[in-house]
């Protein structure tokens, strides 16, 4: 049995955050002179509750969290500031049903970008920077989880990736990863940074520019716009954003050396190698598609593929055109890439290069074991060999991944869906993208689905993002065993 | 080849000459390759062995599409290449709208070239599959006795007789109890051919619907379920050891995948479709074990019931039956170790230390072996995607491009929308005819066999 008292005590804590976060903004709506400060004072006052009742509740616990907490810990962390984050969409009475206001806050934390609102531009700007904000802040979970909590727990074979990282070791948590953790956020926060200014260069306005850049470095997909990115007509905006949307698919750690000037320790990790290739390729290939198939002008198919692309491939699941246009061919090859998903360590969500790395590796490998059936031929990442473990975790990781889909797709024909749709919002969710095909493809939003519906696409968010088996071992007899 | 000639005697000798030519064709450069090759000693490598499998499968559907050209009941090499591979692959899938309008010979031709391809199989993964040692399938194998890993020994052929004389069995029961069932002779005979091979080729154009027998049907599902058992298992059921059939971990989990898809189709069936629960039952079990083993029999157009139940039928498609019976798709045994693996990784997250091994039929399964049904699914997964993609570029609709792909790698037969039940698959275009036939060539030798012929290593000396 987890430590029950120990597990509340961190999330009255997180919780806390989150209330801090909305006093944020409702300095946003004091500038804009909204009429929902009390509404929003009301909410975050709500999350202080919670926070001064959990702490007189479990006071005297030492912080000192097994694994089995860990895991607890964060499935229930993602769960509870979404949560509570709904509360000011459902007070202030811009999103009336809880269920809506969940999808959407969920959405934002687990930086997929479904939102079920069909026309964000009449919401207040306080509202629409807290969506960007549930972005940001889900991204810098992500980082945190994937540097120094994933690897400690070792989900999904996702401790190899994390070992070249300083300060972390298999066994425990060590003080060190504090100082990784906060070294990857100032790459996070100068990244932001950098694409609000560049943003601004290219004619939008500040608070755009800023909960745009929020979006894009979590790989989110929230836009204060209806039409998106489309909005704005302006390539340089498009191509600041391909070019930001890329970086934030790249492990954070490859950033921090990049920005430190290594680049070569860049161009020698097989991932990002493998990242910047399929980038490439399918690029071209789409852009060959757009060009010959569909009479594109040459730039504009270049650059509605590259964006479309690496808005997908990163999981943002920004739009600068409705790619449901473009026939079944178009159609299946975004599809296909809602499964690709970024670097392991960056914010894109999805079953990430790596995995796809090795799975092919370990495939060409074995028909190199068919001919050579005595020789021990391991799979190399990085000029290490990968033990066998990992393959297995990997692959256990990549055959779940599919089976919920599967499983989930089913699921959503039985609430009323089409086929498409299904499938669509399944992966588009799981793969945290956030337009999908379909009904959910980019002119349209999650708003139609039924209420189960809804609660099922948002718990595939939370596993998606929380690689699967953190969350699903929750439900393992083992876990809840002495 | 011959055989097929008696039929056409029956038949009024139609399509005899064009029969009587194919096979004269066809033994003769059997013998001609038989005086070129003479002196060479028969001691196939691995390297030998993977390529002989591969054309051998391709060298008998060019031989055996002759008959359909010859007869001028198809007119182009493609559809009769694409039937013949169907045949032999023992998939089903055809590209004939009318068959009833060939002749009794060439339908004979037909069914038999899927009990041969049935008996071709039954070799492949009992001797050389395990001897090549492809996609963890020597582990299936290892309780046949005969089998070392290191060369196919004298003991081998007496294996796959045994298991030859099973199938031969169950063929021979099957007619009686069509016959029995008031199907005329040639019919039964044809039918048993294609089901015990789980092959699908029917004589008629609605396939085992025309005959509105219950029992027929009954009697049909008997004998797919056993075609997709594994024919050693078979064997030491004939003989009366029951016990090792029902130990049989890969058994029970072919038993319950059926049990547990014909109940919720059933329940489907009867809820959204008002069928009667003797009819949804029996239609039910029908298409489950009929798209699970590959067979591709229909009694029911699964095109008329809900999109749910479509899905299902998709994802049948991906079932397979046992290994080392003469079913295609990922089989049985592979799905189960998967699941054991997944959560067995749950375990090894809570307990990182320990050693924890996925258990099969009390046994722990070497790491390597999981790696490699892993690749396998990986690669078959990547080859239904790839496939789809080529079938939209054709311009096929959605629903048709996932059916005809996991319909033919899976060597169903039937697909989904244009290439479903109530249709076939003449209406493609060339080119991915040829590309559905590489697939029922890559599906049913286990991809491994075909695909390392495609590799650089394999070509270095």
């Amino acid at each position: 049995m987890p430590d029950l008292k120990l597990i509340l005590n961190l999330l009255g804590k997180l919780v806390l955050f989150t209330g801090i976060a909305l006093l944020v903004t409702i300095l946003i709506a004091i500038i804009y002179n909204e009429d929902i400060v009390p509404d929003l004072l009301i909410s975050a006052g709500l999350c202080f509750v919670f926070f001064i009742l959990t702490y007189f509740f479990t006071k005297k616990k030492d912080l000192n969290p097994g694994k089995k907490e860990a895991f607890a810990i964060v499935a229930l962390s993602w769960i509870f500031i979404s949560a509570f984050g709904a509360i000011p969409f459902v007070i202030t009475g811009y999103i009336p049903s809880y269920t809506d206001a969940f999808f959407e806050t969920i959405s934002g934390f687990t930086t997929t970008g479904a939102t079920i609102i069909t026309d964000i531009e009449a919401l207040p700007y306080s509202l629409l920077f807290w969506r960007s904000l549930t972005h940001w802040i889900g991204g810098m979970g992500i980082i945190v989880l994937t540097i120094a909590i994933i690897p400690f727990l070792g989900v999904g074979g996702m401790q190899l990736f994390a070992a070249e990282v300083p300060g972390v070791s298999k066994n425990k948590i060590s003080p060190r990863i504090k100082h990784t953790a906060q070294r990857l956020w100032l790459v996070y926060l100068i990244l932001t940074i950098a694409e609000v200014i560049l943003l601004l260069f290219g004619g939008m306005n500040l608070f755009d520019a800023v909960c745009h850049s929020f979006a894009t470095m979590a790989t989110g997909g929230f836009s204060t716009k209806n039409a998106s990115i489309a909005f704005y007509q302006s390539p340089f905006i498009e191509y600041v954003i391909v070019l930001f949307m890329f970086l934030a698919g790249v492990n954070f750690s490859l950033n921090y050396f990049a920005i430190r000037g290594k680049f070569n320790v860049l161009f020698k990790d097989d991932e990002f190698k493998t990242y910047l290739k399929t980038v490439v390729l399918c690029t071209l290939t789409l852009t060959g598609f757009l060009l010959f198939i569909h009479h594109y002008h040459p730039e504009k198919a270049f650059r509605d593929s590259i964006f479309q692309v690496v808005s997908i491939i990163t999981t943002t699941g920004f739009v600068t055109t409705n790619y449901e246009t473009w026939g079944l061919f178009g159609i299946m090859f975004i599809f296909v890439l809602l499964f690709a998903g970024g670097s392991s360590g960056s914010t894109g969500g999805s079953i990430k290069i790596v995995r796809h790395l090795l799975l092919l590796k370990n495939t060409v490998l074995e028909f190199k074991h068919l001919i050579h059936p005595r020789a021990i031929i391991p799979v190399r990442y990085n000029n290490q060999v990968v033990s066998k473990d990992t393959i297995s975790n990997v692959l256990a990781f990549f055959f779940l991944y599919i089976l919920i889909f599967i499983f989930s797709s089913m699921l959503m024909i039985t609430f009323g869906s089409d086929l498409e749709t299904s499938m669509g919002a399944t992966a588009a969710t799981l793969g945290n993208v956030g337009p999908g095909i379909g009904h959910v493809g980019p002119v349209e939003n999650y708003a139609h689905f039924n209420i189960a519906s809804k609660w099922l696409l948002s718990f595939l968010m939370l596993i998606g993002r929380l690689e699967l088996f953190t969350v699903l071992i929750l439900f393992t007899r083992a876990f809840w065993k002495k | 080849m011959a055989l097929s000639l008696i039929f056409s005697i029956f038949d009024n000798f139609a399509d005899f000459k064009a029969i009587a030519f194919s096979s004269t064709i066809t033994s003769l450069s059997g013998i001609i390759l038989h005086f070129l090759t003479r002196k060479t000693n028969y001691n196939a490598g691995k390297k030998e062995g993977f390529i002989i499998v591969t054309i051998g499968w391709i060298v008998i559907s060019m031989f055996g599409a002759l008959p359909y050209i010859l007869s001028g009941t198809v007119s182009s090499f493609t559809d009769a290449f694409f039937e013949t591979m169907s045949g032999f692959t023992t998939t089903g899938s055809t590209i004939l709208s009318d068959i009833e309008a060939s002749s009794k010979a060439l339908l004979f031709w037909r069914a038999t070239t899927q009990w041969i391809g049935g008996m071709g199989i039954i070799v492949l993964t009992i001797a050389i599959i395990p001897f090549l040692g492809i996609g963890g399938m020597q582990l299936f194998a290892a309780e046949v006795s005969g089998v070392t890993y290191d060369k196919i020994s004298p003991r081998i052929s007496r294996t796959a007789r045994q298991l030859w004389i099973v199938y031969l069995i169950l063929t021979a029961t099957l007619i009686i109890l069509l016959l029995a069932g008031g199907m005329s002779f040639f019919d039964a005979i044809c039918h048993a051919f294609s089901t015990v091979a789980t092959g699908g080729f029917s004589t008629k154009n609605t396939s085992i619907a025309y005959f509105e027998s219950a029992y027929i049907h009954y009697v049909v599902i008997i004998f797919m379920f056993l075609g997709g058992m594994n024919f050693t298992l078979i064997y030491f059921a004939i003989k009366g050891k029951f016990s090792s059939v029902y130990k049989n971990e890969e058994f029970k989990t072919y038993v319950i995948i059926i049990f547990a898809f014909t109940v919720f189709m059933a329940l489907v069936l009867h809820i959204f479709k008002d069928h009667h629960p003797e009819k949804a039952f029996r239609n039910s079990l029908f298409q489950v074990v009929s798209i699970s083993t590959g067979s591709g029999f229909i009694t029911d157009d699964y095109e008329q019931w809900t999109p749910f139940a479509k899905i299902i039928i998709l994802i049948l498609m991906f079932a397979g039956g046992c290994a080392g019976s003469t079913t295609g798709g990922i089989k049985a045994i592979r799905h189960l170790l998967m699941f054991k693996n997944t959560f067995t990784e749950f375990r090894r997250l809570l307990h990182p230390r320990a050693v924890i091994l996925v258990q099969y039929n009390g046994n722990g399964v070497e790491s390597n072996i999981i790696s490699r049904v892993l690749a396998f699914v990986f690669i078959y997964i990547s080859i239904f995607i790839t496939g789809t993609i080529i079938m939209l570029i054709y311009g096929l609709d959605f629903e048709s491009a996932l059916g005809s792909t996991a319909a033919t790698l899976g060597t169903v037969g039937p697909g989904l929308g244009v290439t479903g039940p109530g249709g076939d698959y003449s209406s493609l275009p060339e080119s991915a005819k040829w590309i559905l036939s590489f697939f029922m060539l890559v599906g049913r030798l286990e991809l491994f066999t075909v695909l390392i012929l495609f590799t650089k290593s394999f070509w270095k000396t």
